[in-house]
């Protein structure tokens, strides 16, 4: 990662601009901030930007299409904002590509840990980052659907999980027949969710287990391996 | 489910009769339910009178008319063997009548004395007049008889006339009228009631034709109520039918236009009122006294919450979401791991009682809101949630789902009030406890859509519980 990272912030409202400014500034990063997508465009070839922080809602151009625009750009993350956390917002944002998703009124300390999370998911994985992201991951019978963000069991009925189980799955997946140790699972997940979280990953892999059911004490689906780590010992197919 | 009282049952009032339960009488008790019912049982009914009037205009013409022709048939046969007798030598007058031949009716005999005795009443008059016997009497002098004597055998439509030959013998006719037979004609009774089925075939289809539109308004009705934007109704049909529903679906636009200009209002109130949230948040992050910050913030997500649950309770969000087969028991167990995670000090009295994998369709994300509102709520005033999730008991049968908690309980008067919107409750649960008083209605809101209810109930060890059912 860069010693300080370039974010564009597009947002209408000249408030949230500028205060999100003056924070992101605070936290060491550098920040140009557009009022509207004309604006942006303008400020477009004018740096290199490491992400940009999208509002869906802006008068003119919607931010959808200037995310669309913005992908046939190049390779910048996208943070996206919205005051209508709807459902098929979200779905239609992650799958334009957005990197993320933060419904209005956010927390800027959550919004500060997940431009991090993006930044290194960016600069650390750049193949895995330039992947369209999957429909749907399909491991041992079980589905999870990324832009819906949910897990069906091999019936086809949708398993809820919470925040923390699903990122910890989606971490797992990605990463098939990998081992993780809690350190390497708690960097990735860190930014994602935030809170108690981090000192349960023993915890979540149990949860995750119980609703997989894969059996706790002779797991053959989410493995323990010793001296600290996990591995989800199964073949992955993206589709 | 057992369905808590809403209010104490009011005692009867020994002022007051209690109202006998309200029964039919036996003879209405099989009247028909349905408007095509009723009004095929009103027509057929009138079709029965109609035919029957019918029937039996026609059965007293038949009998007139049988009538006159056998009194015309028994007056001719009467006179050519009275001619016979009176024209033929003496001695051949007894074999010349057997000879004749005479209709059943009609008995002639040749006796020393008439057979009609006075002491028997005479022939009725509508009688002797019907059988002509006036024209013995209006006859020529040679041939009228010298005397005429009638009679009536009682107890029968039979009677005796009996004329003095101008010699003395006596001409003994015995008539037996025989009784009418107004259904003589088969095939008259084939078609008639051939006529009756199909009269009554007609009336039934053409009831149940006129009646469709109603049970047509009836289901869209029907339909509006779960779905404000079901399909509009055809608009055909005879002209009252056309009317009615063009009515209908111009009150259905009406509502559509209502709902959408409520969600289109509230819609913009929250977008409205999440910006300044938001600018708030950012600039509570530039405050220096780290305490009034984390007060800011706590207040700033009660707000949010506020503003989230007046949001999802008034836009329905449920009616939205598609509904899709969900492990319900999954879906609870995460319920009570976020609520667990949340409120770490509480994880004890957390728990889970059911089975490990329950599918039902659901909309998942209404689904979980509506039991985590009904798991928060234990929480937060019960410090406790036991979930306890049961199979249906059979096919058509609900699953079952409690939440129970160990906290005071609601007075017995507002275990149905609870669900009104922002319903609070005076001693035990102020506002000092937080909540939006929105909770349990969003969570009714959202187990009805799904078609099934959610209700209180104190429980007898004490503590609350939400019983609440679900399709599955």
């Amino acid at each position: 990662m860069e010693p300080q990272p370039h974010i564009l912030v597009v947002d209408d409202d000249r408030e949230i601009r500028d205060l999100l400014s003056k924070f992101l500034e605070r936290q060491g990063m550098r920040v140009s901030a557009a009022r509207d997508a004309k604006e942006a465009r303008k400020l477009w070839p004018l740096g290199r930007y490491h992400l940009v922080v999208l509002d869906l809602m802006l008068p003119g151009e919607s931010g959808l299409d200037f995310a669309k625009w913005l992908r046939s750009q190049g390779e910048v993350p996208i943070v996206m904002l919205t005051a209508m956390s709807e459902e098929t917002d979200r779905i239609v944002g992650l799958e334009l590509g957005a990197d993320d998703y933060l419904g209005k009124p956010f927390n800027p300390r959550e919004l500060l840990a997940r431009i991090r999370a993006v930044l290194r998911r960016a600069s650390g994985e750049p193949g895995a980052a330039k992947e369209p992201p999957a429909r749907a991951i399909r491991f041992s019978g079980w589905t999870l659907e990324p832009t819906r963000r949910r897990l069906l069991n091999p019936d086809g009925a949708e398993v809820p999980l919470t925040g923390g189980e699903y990122e910890l799955l989606q971490v797992l997946v990605e990463r098939p027949n990998r081992v993780l140790t809690r350190d390497m699972l708690m960097d990735l997940l860190r930014g994602r969710q935030a809170g108690p979280f981090d000192r349960a990953i023993d915890v979540a892999v149990s949860r995750l287990r119980r609703k997989l059911e894969d059996d706790g004490r002779n797991p053959n689906l989410i493995k323990t391996v010793r001296g600290g780590g996990y591995v989800l010992a199964a073949t992955v197919e993206k589709g | 489910m057992s369905q808590a009282p809403a209010t104490p049952a009011a005692a009867p009032s020994p002022l007051v009769t209690p109202a006998p339960a309200r029964q039919a009488p036996a003879a209405w008790r099989f009247r028909p339910r349905s408007l095509a019912g009723r009004t095929a049982l009103v027509l057929l009914l009138a079709l029965a009178v109609v035919q029957a009037a019918g029937l039996t205009i026609h059965a007293l013409d038949r009998v007139d008319l049988q009538r006159f022709a056998q009194a015309r048939e028994i007056s001719q046969r009467s006179i050519s063997a009275w001619r016979t007798v009176l024209l033929a030598p003496p001695d051949r007058r007894a074999q010349m009548l057997a000879e004749m031949e005479l209709p059943s009716s009609l008995t002639a005999t040749l006796d020393d004395r008439p057979l009609a005795r006075p002491d028997q009443p005479p022939m009725p008059l509508p009688v002797a007049r019907q059988l002509r016997l006036d024209l013995f009497a209006a006859s020529p002098p040679r041939y009228r008889p010298r005397e005429i004597i009638t009679a009536w055998e009682p107890g029968g439509p039979s009677f005796i006339a009996s004329l003095r030959l101008p010699s003395g013998e006596w001409l003994n006719l015995h008539i037996r009228l025989p009784p009418p037979r107004p259904w003589h004609s088969e095939t008259f009774l084939i078609a008639f009631v051939a006529m009756t089925l199909a009269a009554g075939l007609l009336i039934l289809w053409a009831v149940r034709r006129l009646t469709f539109p109603v049970r047509a308004l009836a289901e869209a009705a029907d339909r509006l109520g779960r779905d404000v934007n079901a399909p509009p109704m055809p608009e055909q049909g005879p002209a009252e039918v056309a009317r009615a529903a063009h009515a209908f679906n111009t009150m259905a636009e009406r509502i559509r236009r209502f709902v959408g200009d409520r969600t289109q209002m509230l819609a913009a109130i929250g977008h409205d009122l999440r910006t300044p949230i938001t600018r708030l948040r950012l600039r509570a992050e530039f405050m220096d006294d780290d305490e009034q910050r984390r007060k800011m913030l706590a207040d700033l997500d009660e707000m949010e919450a506020m503003v989230a649950a007046t949001l999802a309770f008034a836009r329905d969000d449920a009616a939205a979401e598609p509904t899709v087969a969900v492990d319900i028991a999954a879906l609870c167990r995460t319920v009570l791991d976020e609520a667990a995670d949340a409120h770490p000090d509480l994880a004890e009295d957390i728990a889970y009682r059911g089975p490990e994998r329950l599918t039902a369709p659901a909309r998942p994300v209404a689904l979980k809101r509506a039991i985590a509102n009904l798991v928060g709520n234990a929480l937060a005033y019960g410090g406790a949630a036991q979930l306890s999730l049961s199979p249906p008991e059979g096919p058509g049968r609900p699953i079952h789902l409690k939440v129970e908690d160990d906290g005071p309980g609601i007075p017995l008067g507002e275990l149905e009030a609870v669900f009104q919107p922002f319903h609070r409750l005076e001693v035990s649960r102020n506002r000092e406890t937080g909540g939006t008083g929105l909770g349990l209605p969003i969570a009714r809101n959202i187990f009805r859509a799904h078609g099934g209810d959610v209700v209180l109930r104190n429980r007898p060890e004490g503590g609350l519980a939400a019983l609440a059912t679900l399709p599955a």
